[in-house]
């Protein structure tokens, strides 16, 4: 490398000199962080923190998609931020690269560890030991429009407990108008679709992958192919709108505040914004059922991590730390509408009278989430094939076709 | 005395009707050029029209033909869009161009230079060398190029972005600049260097002045080429605050949980034309002489 | 500039002390040459050769984009045939640029006829239609994914307003209708470029040769085909690499405008290099797929040129 090194040098002084940036030189511990585009309320936390500790972070927020390859591309330049907030399903696969801070001990000695959200706590383990905690945690459910549901003349009381019976509410309020439609689904979106249809397949006990995460089951667990036909009569049915097929997540939120959506998957991130921005949204909340009962979640959101090569670990861990205390927690997570890392939280002065909020938040009593070190190849990218085979059954109506390259193309990347 | 004049008159009636049917014929041709301009014109002045409405009525759905009010609102948005705002977008493109300018004519120059008017071992090799870049484009090359990049720790750095561009511009600058000296006549290089001049006076007393035009081609190239990329920046910057105006205005358009702020997207649209559009309408001719002349002498 | 300055002056030192050497004037004129190259040769080398070879290299390693690489020999090239994606992204550049260039060069030679002679005004013509070429091709999907769009695109406005469609189309929706306008707006985008250099070729054809074809009744395809297009060859030959290269390589407005989909039906090659090398981390894969791609090029390359060689 040296060879090439030297030439790079003469390079550059042949022909701009002086574009090399000197270090700088400062006592004052100063950390990076980086987040990616989600409205958790990291940039408060970071703000609170600078603002009563001589320690300083510089937040850096990184566009949703781009995260990982940037994430790797950082690591790999031996550049990565002092602490990251990382999408939980991502970890397992940093942490297996050895890129994050094993911080068990530190772990062990917090006296609520056990009551961490445990899906989080989870995805944040590797081998044993600790890598991660959780930082913003979120749980999948359905939101409902109570007017439509009363115009329907169904029971906003009583939300539908099964597959038939949501199709039953869906068909019911599609009637009341052209411009109304019973369901939204983000069909160009794989993470949403992963964060909102896998727990329709979990509730029913089935998965698309076995229980050691070791391989695929789509074609094998009867379940996942009769959840792909539920969502293909919703579509063959005209009981979402044309443009949901298309929709790549821009309006995953945005969609269900119109009023003429009947029901949605969604997740917490979602109320603050719609009582805030939409006061006149009468709206309810309910877990996601399997085919004949039951309920599930997917725990999602962010956990928080040191990446190896920080040099200031100890530091890190003490903002980490402290991002976990009452004081953080409710006055922070809680005063804006954030579900707390700890469930114990879960009852406190700011979720009291709102149910919605607490079904929310206890949706993360049901969640689960994916361990595996290749999640984004298998769910999350846009090209991969879970939204492959989404589109092809749910949208085409080639659900064997869509089982078997789904079955194909998950193995295939499993074995790598 | 009759016939005749009957045939100067038929004939002129004749020459009447060929003129008149070549007028109809340019009337036509105009007719189509101005549709046909109308409809290349379209989505750019679509953009603009877009750009300097309300931000909500930017947003509506369907859309309006005409702003019901004109706004700059859209613009603003921009400067503090993302934290970092517009500004800091537009100044991390006018460096990389201006390096890639700078790097583009200062290797054009010398090689062409060198490549027309010497002879030396292995000339026709190295030549065909440099010209080979043109075939074997970069996107192919892109893996190593960012691990040696990294390696030297020039990736997040303009100039490092920039030192690529470089490279990938310099098949078609040393190609035109070549032709360019190839063109000045040898004699009068021949009684400068009679005179006593070294190759390097030579070179940018005369050569220079007579090869002006090849160099600012090579410059608008260089400039809008590198003001345009988008691939290699979109690998190369992982720092927010380095990106690109392209890759940053991508990031408009796969917005925070999707709301994508259509006004300030087409802003940035604006923003990002004006520049490439600026020079190319001051300097069309250069750019357009450069493309033939790469294409006839080729 | 100024800095250019400083390394010739660092040049002209140096032959100073060649002249000192009492070289010949031949030999000095050979190192005076070198030396004007060398800057040149240097880049190459350090950011095309090197890498060039480095791509063969890794492409016989599992290189991730962290973590231990190991080298494999030529397992990467093994999986390629395996990988449903990677045939389908060979088979759908091919397919884009087969049905990409054909309205390129057909729109693109009736500009250019259109724009040939010197009447009042053409330059003004020529300009619109070279315009969209000088913007950047991620610029001009961004624009065009706007327009496209079934809620707020302005194509379903007037389409609506003019009762030609009775509801918004989804243009990005199906893989053959993204097709067409992904299609519609490279050629926006691209058409220009082609007129320029079929204009130059058009311009290269001496008026004398068809107004003697005319006095022996030649229509307007004999023309066409007997002088026009084989005085053109040259010409066309140029613009058909840059096009068909372009093509090949196309990978701006798949990310920008449909990010693959539907259906991941609109991945192209260097897409899916892309995606392999620095979303899924796989690089030593990804380099395997350059070389292909390498050689899919070359290939094409000497095709064309072959096929439209000058016939001397």
């Amino acid at each position: 490398m040296s060879i090439r090194k030297s030439l790079f040098i003469v390079l550059s002084m042949v022909i701009c000199l002086g574009a090399l940036p000197a270090a700088a030189q400062d006592d004052q511990v100063n950390m990076t962080m980086w987040v990616r585009s989600i409205p958790f309320q990291t940039q408060a936390l970071v703000d609170q923190w600078n603002a009563s500790n001589d320690s300083q972070i510089e937040l850096t927020i990184i566009p949703s998609g781009e995260f990982v390859t940037k994430m790797g591309a950082a690591i790999a330049a031996g550049e990565p931020p002092d602490i990251a907030s990382i999408d939980l399903i991502y970890t397992p696969a940093f942490a297996a690269a050895g890129q994050l801070v094993d911080i068990t001990e530190w772990v062990r000695q917090l006296p609520y560890a056990d009551d961490l959200t445990p899906a989080h706590m989870e995805l944040g383990m590797y081998e044993g030991r600790n890598y991660a905690v959780p930082t913003g945690v979120d749980g999948s459910f359905i939101v409902y429009n109570i007017d439509l549901f009363e115009q329907a003349g169904l029971d906003p009381d009583n939300p539908p407990s099964t597959w038939d019976e949501m199709l039953e509410a869906m068909r019911a309020i599609d009637a009341l108008g052209d411009d109304i439609y019973g369901y939204w689904f983000s069909m160009a979106c794989a993470g949403c679709n992963a964060f909102t249809f896998l727990p329709f397949i979990w509730a029913s006990d089935g998965d698309v992958l076995s229980d050691d995460y070791s391989e695929a089951t789509i074609t094998t667990d009867p379940i996942v192919g009769e959840a792909l036909a539920f969502y293909n009569t919703i579509w063959e049915e005209a009981l979402v709108p044309e443009g949901a097929s298309i929709d790549n997540g821009s309006n995953f939120v945005s969609a269900f505040t119109g009023g003429n959506i009947g029901m949605a998957g969604m997740g917490n991130f979602a109320i603050p914004l719609f009582t805030n921005d939409h006061p006149d949204l009468n709206f309810g909340v309910f877990h996601i059922p399997g085919k004949e009962g039951g309920a599930a979640s997917f725990g999602g959101g962010d956990v928080i991590a040191i990446a190896s090569g920080s040099a200031h670990v100890e530091e890190a861990w003490r903002f980490i730390e402290w991002t976990m205390s009452d004081e953080a927690q409710i006055e922070i997570y809680a005063a804006n509408g954030q579900i707390p890392v700890r469930l114990a939280l879960e009852d406190n002065k700011y979720f009291e009278g709102d149910e919605r909020q607490r079904t929310a938040a206890s949706a993360l009593r049901v969640g689960h989430t994916p361990y595996t070190t290749v999640y984004n190849d298998l769910f999350n990218d846009p090209n991969g094939p879970w939204l492959e085979m989404l589109q092809i059954a749910i949208l085409d109506g080639d659900i064997e076709g869509a089982l078997e390259l789904g079955q194909e193309r998950f193995t295939q990347i499993m074995e790598g | 005395m009759t016939a005749p004049a009957v045939d100067v008159q038929a004939e002129r009636s004749q020459q009447e009707i060929r003129r008149l049917r070549r007028r109809a014929l340019l009337w036509l041709r105009y007719f189509i050029l101005v549709v046909l301009a109308l409809l290349f014109l379209f989505p750019i002045a679509w953009s603009f029209i877009n750009s300097i409405k309300l931000p909500s009525e930017a947003m509506a759905a369907p859309p309006t033909y005409l702003p019901n009010e004109i706004s700059l609102r859209n613009y603003e948005e921009l400067t503090t869009y993302g934290k970092i705002g517009i500004a800091q977008h537009v100044y991390n493109s006018t460096v990389v161009a201006l390096i890639t300018v700078a790097g583009s004519i200062i290797l054009s120059t010398l090689g062409g230079y060198g490549f027309a008017r010497f002879e030396f071992p292995g000339k026709n090799v190295l030549f065909i060398m440099v010209l080979s870049t043109l075939m074997i484009p970069f996107q192919s090359i892109l893996i190593p190029l960012f691990v040696m990049i990294v390696q030297v720790d020039l990736h997040d750095t303009l100039f490092g972005l920039a030192l690529v561009y470089i490279t990938f511009q310099l098949p078609f600058g040393i190609f035109l600049m070549r032709n360019s000296f190839l063109a000045v006549p040898q004699e009068i290089e021949e009684s400068a260097l009679l005179d006593g001049c070294s190759s390097l006076s030579i070179l940018y007393r005369l050569m220079l002045r007579l090869a002006l035009p090849g160099i600012v081609t090579v410059a608008i190239y260089a400039f809008i080429n590198s003001w345009n990329e988008f691939l290699a920046a979109l690998i190369f910057m992982s720092d927010q605050d380095k990106f690109t105006l392209p890759v940053f205005l991508t990031t408009i358009r796969y917005g925070i949980w999707g709301d994508v702020n259509w006004g300030a997207l087409q802003a940035g649209v604006i923003v990002s034309i004006i520049p490439s559009l600026g020079i190319f309408l001051a300097l069309q001719r250069y750019y357009m002489d450069g493309l033939m002349g790469g294409a006839v002498k080729n | 500039m100024g800095v250019g300055i400083g390394a010739g002056q660092e040049q002209l030192g140096l032959m100073k002390q060649i002249t000192v050497m009492n070289l010949s004037w031949t030999q000095r004129r050979k190192l005076t040459g070198l030396l004007f190259v060398m800057p040149t040769v240097a880049f190459v080398t350090v950011f095309f050769i090197i890498p060039l070879i480095m791509t063969a290299y890794m492409s016989l390693h599992d290189w991730p984009l962290f973590g231990e690489r190991a080298h494999i020999g030529l397992e990467n090239y093994q999986e390629l045939s395996k990988d449903r994606q990677y045939l389908k992204s060979l088979d759908f550049t091919f397919r884009y640029t087969l049905l990409v260039t054909p309205p390129i060069f057909i729109l693109g030679f009736i500009l250019a006829s259109l724009v040939r002679r010197n009447i009042r005004y053409i330059g003004i013509f020529r300009t619109i239609f070279f315009l969209p070429v000088v913007i950047g091709l991620g610029v001009s999907s961004l624009l065009w994914v706007w327009m496209l769009d079934d809620r707020i695109g302005v194509f379903n406005k007037i389409l609506l307003d003019l009762n030609l469609v009775p509801k918004a189309q989804l243009f990005l929706g199906r893989p053959n209708t993204t097709m067409n306008v992904i299609i519609l707006s490279v050629v926006w985008k691209t058409v220009g470029f082609t007129m320029i250099l079929l204009l130059a070729g058009l311009q290269s054809i001496p008026d004398a040769l068809y107004e003697s074809a005319e006095v022996d009744g030649a229509g307007y395809f004999r023309k066409l085909f007997y002088i026009t297009l084989p005085l053109m060859r040259r010409f066309i030959a140029l613009a058909l690499i840059l096009s068909v290269i372009g093509s090949v390589l196309s990978f701006d407005q798949f990310y920008i405008m449909t990010r693959g989909g539907p259906r991941n039906s609109t991945i192209s090659i260097v897409f899916w290099i892309f995606n392999n090398s620095f979303t899924y981390f796989k690089m030593g894969y990804g380099a395997a797929m350059s070389i292909v791609l390498l050689g899919i090029l070359v290939a094409l390359t000497g095709l064309q040129l072959y096929v439209l060689r000058e016939k001397e």
